[in-house]
């Protein structure tokens, strides 16, 4: 045993995440579309010949944590631990394995030390287009099959001992939609591997390839008594939660149900997804553990750096046939669609026992994508409208959420510039407001939704609505009332309105209009005992309309000075708790009741 | 020119230095900054030094006011005004989160209430054109509004304005009619780069530091005139260049960063002088450790940077100079965290209690206190023995909160905060160097700050740096680069379009305007056409890409419109940046950019003299990696090393506010101007 001192242990403690985080710096700035540069939909990983993730970065998405070990345990079981030479480079994105759409491709090299297979660098970046339904953010709810999604990659190597295969580059790029786009971000992805092989050359140089190997342990060991310590302080019990999406098309009689069951016992937790809907029929299905990990990332070490002992304290249940963990050839388009909702629903569980920690529930999808495609007359070039917009944050047990943000599965993910989107693409984008009243009502308000309005220029195809939570609005806890539900509109020219419309790939004239609706936040707490001054303040700034601030609050403001009429609103609020009884405890008309405990 | 002085305020200090180029004297005062009357802490620090200011020809003055009133939040009432639609660009962002786990994260609070946000039915497409033209009627009675909202700043920021101005300065116009008196910011006249939220961003925080900043510059340059200063007034921006206090109260944002910058220039003009083109400025003080990259003696700049700090902060997309910043300095606390790891900041002891050593109440182990137990600082001629340290607490500070709990030696402990602190500073000096694509075996290590120099040739040694430069007055180093900054000024207008396509002669026609205006503006602050100088650039990019880089072209490659050359330079310097790169990819151009500069003359310091004494102080016990043994070191007394003169390592050379240490094998020699130069022994 070569365990290092712990000097040595803290510089290597540094230097893997400053690895994954030089990586994916360089892939950000080079890549070649915006799901890369704005939304960060990629991960950068090291992980080691038995796929245990050594580091990882954070920043763009967080349902990548921790899920390219089964895709390297893969390829090993595939190549042979002895398959691997320097320079080689695997892709791939089956998802018998992988889990996830097509459009995640995953590029890994081996990483040699001293002639042996020390550990392996690995990239997963969300394409433009693998051909098939594929195109923006995914083929989502529209296909029923992977092949029909796109293509499948299993394992392939792209580079043989450095060798570049043209046949394999060139059957790819003859397959997908914007190869000058994908072949750029796969050269960005081969050059973030390559980068890392070099310096964790250095760093095993530096240190000695045993004590670096030791120190990791080392290093996952205290990383699982981190977790361990934050879960050991929560008190022990079983915490249950319901929650449910939308039905999709193929089966409208059956809505996605999310039943989450975690128990904490001492130091150990263990989150219960197998009474969770069944594989589906439609594309959301997948294979990830990221429902339960992302939830416990964020309650135990959510500034920590992620490695393999991030999770070692938690336990998942899942089964086979579980929409989140389906038998191949389940569509799998719309994988990440419900991880949101099941996050915040693990949340919700949980609120009995963290009350004064857990907020209302989040937009809880992934935010709102808008997408429109088509290829510009005037310059016969393809171009994609691409823009993630972000809907309300529930209200925290002492402050309001947040407003216009990206869901828990999204961090440093960004709109794109209304400006940029013009300069590059044939449309006008007429507005990006807050929604008011939007915001759950609540002792502390659920953040605000946003409608963004585009006018396109052009012929093209519009992808909108499939935001699955109209029937289970974003929730609101211990009495708070739940955020507005999202939704798609379109208006074609010529027509007066708009209609609500939930579609893929739908073409449409020049001079239509689209509105792309998010979700607010729901509110924590009683709406009545809301600060009237806040209240008054939310109608000045416009968040709160004049009757909102009458019906949901119970404040009254005078209608000459907008000043807080006391008296008014003290006999409003007591009217309004008059009509409320009889509404049996722990809910209310809202149905807001946390969690049940056991 | 004979006097020149700088004046740094920051929060705590006020500092003082002058060069006098006739004498080749270097005059240095601190005194205490008094917030409510900044004039006392000036008169006091030229009482101090004994400076005559109306001798001065420049004076030079970098402060804090913009930067602090946008944290402290104690800028203008400021409205907003902007595209029917676009009320909310400014609240919503870019929607992200950059902690991507933290249930609690922080947006930016906009300094604008939405209630003083107002929308001008105007509209304008990608290329400038008019959509919906500007309604002046309904614009008046927006500023109708904006008058009864009691606002003390405008900021006025059109969609697509960086294109066609035209609707933004009639906007401007309408306001400075009826609202003379009001602080007004005209996007386009800050910058002219397309990002609505962040130019937004910029023009908010301009117009929301204007008034306070305007006031105080004019406060100054009444003070400076009342003591019979008669020279020119110049102020630092982030930059790295000074501008004008009237362009200074127009574009008081560009004050913003100007805080870590003159170290940079300095560290630019000392390899300059020494002939090293490529260098690194290294500065460690008391809370953090700050690094820059030099390329060609000149500072990298980067476009853009946040306002307290990316997580939850305000965007400026203005130029700086680009500084990584690490929580590693000399006060830096050495802890265990909760399950035993040995951690080397963040935290910082600061100035007040200090490390344990000063003996001022600090009870945490910091570098400093390592550093002492080590025999690397000299306990008893700490600045220059005006302030003994307590080496006693400090060894029973290490002990009992970092040797015992780990099973170490308190000489190993110590070595060890040492060492992660160092492997901090590397990682962060990699990030400038290897990690853009600069191998660091071409550059030197120019180190200063009161804790740069004692660090320095094991950070160069940890990164393959052959050479270390401890240039004259490393503690003042900062303060000393005022004196050598040049007038500068950028420009941007964004011209996007594939560059087979682009149109050359359109190209040199923004050119020639953006170097009007640069001409124009250093015309007005008193720079002569022959000291002016302009550079262009061509922010270029592989079409589908969203970075670019900024690609310098030179007028004669517009003139000849050659487009496979730069295209060649861009190739080049992607691959040099990110190992890759794709000729046969169409690219385009996103950004023309200028910058206008104005050079001073800088100060040239004399050779130092021979003095005619032994510099040999004494023979001090140092630990250097051997945690058994320490090593028998001779102690040097700076002011009295000679030029030529060689010291080998191990060795510490001592002076008034700085150490510097050589490990075996590392060599020093003094330059004829007074600079250390290490040569670094890197097989040790």
């Amino acid at each position: 045993m070569a365990k290092p001192d712990p000097v040595t242990l803290e510089v290597i403690r540094n230097t893997l995440p400053a690895i994954t985080n030089e990586m994916s710096y360089d892939l950000q700035r080079t890549s070649y579309n915006m799901m890369i540069y704005e939304v960060r939909d990629y991960c950068c990983a090291l992980l080691d010949v038995e796929g245990r993730l050594l580091s990882q970065n954070i920043g763009g998405v967080s349902h990548f944590v921790s899920d390219l070990g089964v895709v390297i345990r893969d390829g090993i079981g595939q190549h042979g631990r002895d398959g691997f030479r320097p320079g080689d480079v695997v892709i791939t994105n089956h998802q018998r394995v992988a889990g996830q759409h097509l459009n995640n491709i995953v590029t890994y090299t081996p990483i040699f030390f001293e002639g042996a297979l020390t550990a392996f660098a690995a990239v997963r970046a969300h394409w433009i287009d693998v051909g098939g339904m594929s195109t923006g953010f995914g083929a989502g709810s529209s296909v029923t099959d992977p092949w029909m999604e796109g293509l499948q990659i299993d394992q392939i190597k792209l580079y043989e001992a450095g060798v570049p295969d043209p046949k394999v580059h060139k059957l790819i790029s003859d397959n997908i939609r914007y190869p000058e786009s994908s072949m750029g971000d796969l050269r960005a992805q081969v050059a973030a591997c390559r980068l890392a092989e070099r310096r964790v050359q250095e760093l095993l140089r530096r240190y000695r390839r045993d004590v670096v190997l030791d120190g990791i342990e080392l290093i996952f060991d205290e990383t699982e008594a981190k977790c361990r310590a934050v879960v050991e302080r929560l008190p022990d019990g079983t915490y249950e939660a319901e929650s449910f999406l939308d039905p999709d098309r193929l089966e409208p009689d059956r809505p996605i149900q999310i039943v989450v069951r975690v128990t904490i016992e001492g130091s150990d937790m263990t989150i219960d997804l197998t009474r969770c809907s069944t594989q589906r029929k439609g594309a959301y299905n997948s294979r990830t553990l990221a429902g339960a990990y992302v939830a416990y990332k964020a309650l135990t070490t959510p500034l920590e750096p992620v490695n393999e002992g991030s999770f070692r304290a938690l336990k998942v249940e899942i089964q086979e046939g579980n929409f989140m963990m389906a038998r191949y050839p389940a569509a799998m388009a719309g994988w990440s669609t419900a991880l949101p909702t099941v996050i915040d629903t693990v949340f919700r569980a949980l609120a009995p026992a963290l009350p004064d920690r857990i907020p209302a529930a989040h937009l809880g999808t992934l935010g709102v994508p808008v997408v429109f495609f088509g290829t510009d007359p005037r310059t016969r070039r393809r171009f994609v409208v691409q823009s993630i917009e972000g809907g309300g944050w529930g209200g925290r047990p002492w402050e309001d959420g947040e407003s216009a943000t990206v869901s828990i599965c999204q961090g440093d993910v960004r709109n794109g510039p209304i400006e940029s989107i013009e300069l590059k693409c044939p449309v006008v984008i007429e507005s990006r407001e807050l929604r008011r009243d939007s915001g759950g009502p609540g002792k502390f308000r659920g953040g605000l939704g946003v409608a963004t309005r585009v006018t396109n220029l052009v012929e093209g195809y519009w992808n909108l609505g499939n935001t699955l939570r109209t029937g289970c609005p974003p929730w609101g806890l211990w009495g708070g009332g739940e955020g507005a539900v999202p939704a798609g509109l379109l208006r074609l020219p010529g027509e007066p309105d708009f209609t609500a419309i939930d579609v893929t790939h739908h073409l449409v004239p020049p001079g239509t209009t689209a509105v792309v609706v998010s979700a607010g936040g729901g509110g924590w707490g009683d709406p009545l005992e809301r600060d009237p001054e806040r209240v008054r303040e939310d109608v000045v700034e416009g968040y709160v309309s004049l009757e909102a601030a009458q019906s949901r609050y119970g404040v009254v403001l005078d209608p000459t000075t907008g000043a807080v009429d006391e008296l008014a609103t003290r006999r409003c609020r007591a009217r309004m708790r008059a009509a409320r009884r009889g509404v049996p405890p722990g809910s209310d008309a809202h149905g807001t009741d946390p969690g049940r405990t056991r | 020119m004979t006097l020149t002085v700088a004046l740094d305020i920051g929060g705590t200090f006020t500092d003082l230095i002058s060069f006098d180029e006739a004498t080749g004297v270097v005059r240095h005062a601190k005194s205490s900054t008094t917030p409510s009357d900044l004039s006392i802490g000036i008169r006091d620090c030229l009482e101090k030094s004994g400076l005559d200011v109306r001798q001065a020809e420049s004076f030079i003055h970098g402060s804090t006011i913009a930067i602090n009133t946008a944290i402290e939040r104690t800028g203008a009432r400021t409205a907003l005004i902007v595209t029917q639609g676009m009320r909310d660009v400014y609240r919503i962002g870019r929607g992200n989160r950059p902690e991507a786990y933290n249930l609690y994260f922080k947006r930016p609070i906009p300094y604008v209430p939405r209630r003083r946000t107002f929308e001008v039915r105007e509209r304008l497409g990608a290329t400038g054109e008019v959509i919906v033209p500007f309604d002046p009627e309904q614009a008046m009675r927006v500023v109708e509004e904006v008058k009864s909202s009691d606002a003390e700043a405008v900021a006025v920021c059109f969609i697509h304005s960086y294109l066609n101005p035209d609707h933004e300065a009639r906007m401007g116009r309408l306001l400075r009619e009826a609202v003379p008196e009001t602080y007004l910011s005209l996007s386009h006249e800050i910058l002219r780069e397309y990002r609505e939220y962040e130019r937004t961003s910029t023009t908010v925080l301009n117009a929301y530091v204007g008034p306070k900043v305007s006031q105080y510059l004019s406060h100054l340059e009444r003070l400076l005139s009342s003591l019979g200063f008669d020279g020119s007034f110049l102020i630092m921006q982030s930059n790295g260049g000074v501008m004008s206090p009237d362009t200074a109260k127009r574009i008081p944002v560009a004050m913003m960063e100007s805080g870590p910058v003159g170290g940079i220039i300095a560290a630019a003009s000392v390899g300059a002088t020494l002939g090293f083109k490529d260098v690194i400025a290294f500065d460690m003080g008391g809370t953090t450790a700050k690094a820059s990259l030099v390329e060609g003696n000149v500072p990298s700049i980067t476009q853009g940077y946040y306002i307290g700090g990316y997580a939850s902060g305000h965007p400026v997309m203005l130029p700086v100079v680009d500084v990584v910043e690490v929580g590693a300095g000399g006060g830096s606390i050495a802890w265990i965290d909760e399950v035993g790891a040995l951690k080397v900041g963040p935290q910082s002891a600061g100035g007040h209690p200090g490390p344990i050593c000063y003996g001022w109440g600090g009870v945490e182990p910091t570098v400093t206190d390592a550093n002492v137990l080590l025999g690397r600082i000299d306990q008893r001629r700490f600045l220059g023995g005006e302030m003994p340290l307590d080496a006693e607490r400090a060894r029973r500070g290490v002990a009992e909160r970092v040797a015992e709990p780990l099973g170490l030696s308190v000489i190993e402990a110590a070595l060890g905060i040492v060492r992660i602190a160092v492997a901090k500073m590397s990682l962060a000096i990699r990030g400038i160097s290897v990690e853009r694509g600069f191998d660091p075996r071409d550059f030197a290590l120019v180190a200063f700050g009161g804790a740069g120099p004692l660090h320095a040739c094991e950070i160069a040694r940890e990164l393959h740096l052959p050479t270390v430069v401890v240039p004259r007055l490393p503690a003042h180093f900062s303060a000393l680069g005022m004196l050598m900054a040049d007038l500068r000024h950028d420009y941007v207008q964004t011209y996007h379009k594939p560059l087979l396509e682009s149109d050359f002669g359109r190209i040199r026609a923004i050119c020639s305007e953006l170097i009007a205006q640069g001409r124009q503006v250093l015309g007005s602050e008193g720079v002569r056409a022959d000291r002016m100088t302009f550079e262009t650039y061509l922010d270029v990019r592989y079409v589908g890409q969203e970075f670019w880089i900024q690609t310098p072209v030179s007028q004669a490659e517009l003139e000849a419109a050659d487009r496979a050359l730069i295209r060649r330079r861009f190739d080049e310097i992607h691959d040099r940046r990110y190992g890759h790169h794709a000729p046969e990819e169409p690219v385009e151009i996103v950004n023309i950019r200028v910058t206008a500069q104005g050079s001073r003359d800088r100060p040239v310091f004399p050779k130092v003299r021979s003095v005619a004494a032994d510099p040999l102080l004494e023979h001090r016990r140092v630990y250097l990696d051997d945690p058994g043994t320490p090593a028998r070191c001779p102690i040097y007394d700076r002011d009295l090393l000679a030029p030529g003169m060689e010291v080998e390592g191990p060795a510490i050379i001592q002076e008034y506010a700085s150490t510097t240490l050589l490990f075996p094998g590392d060599v020093a020699r003094v330059a004829d101007t007074g600079e250390i130069i290490v040569s670094i022994d890197s097989a040790g």
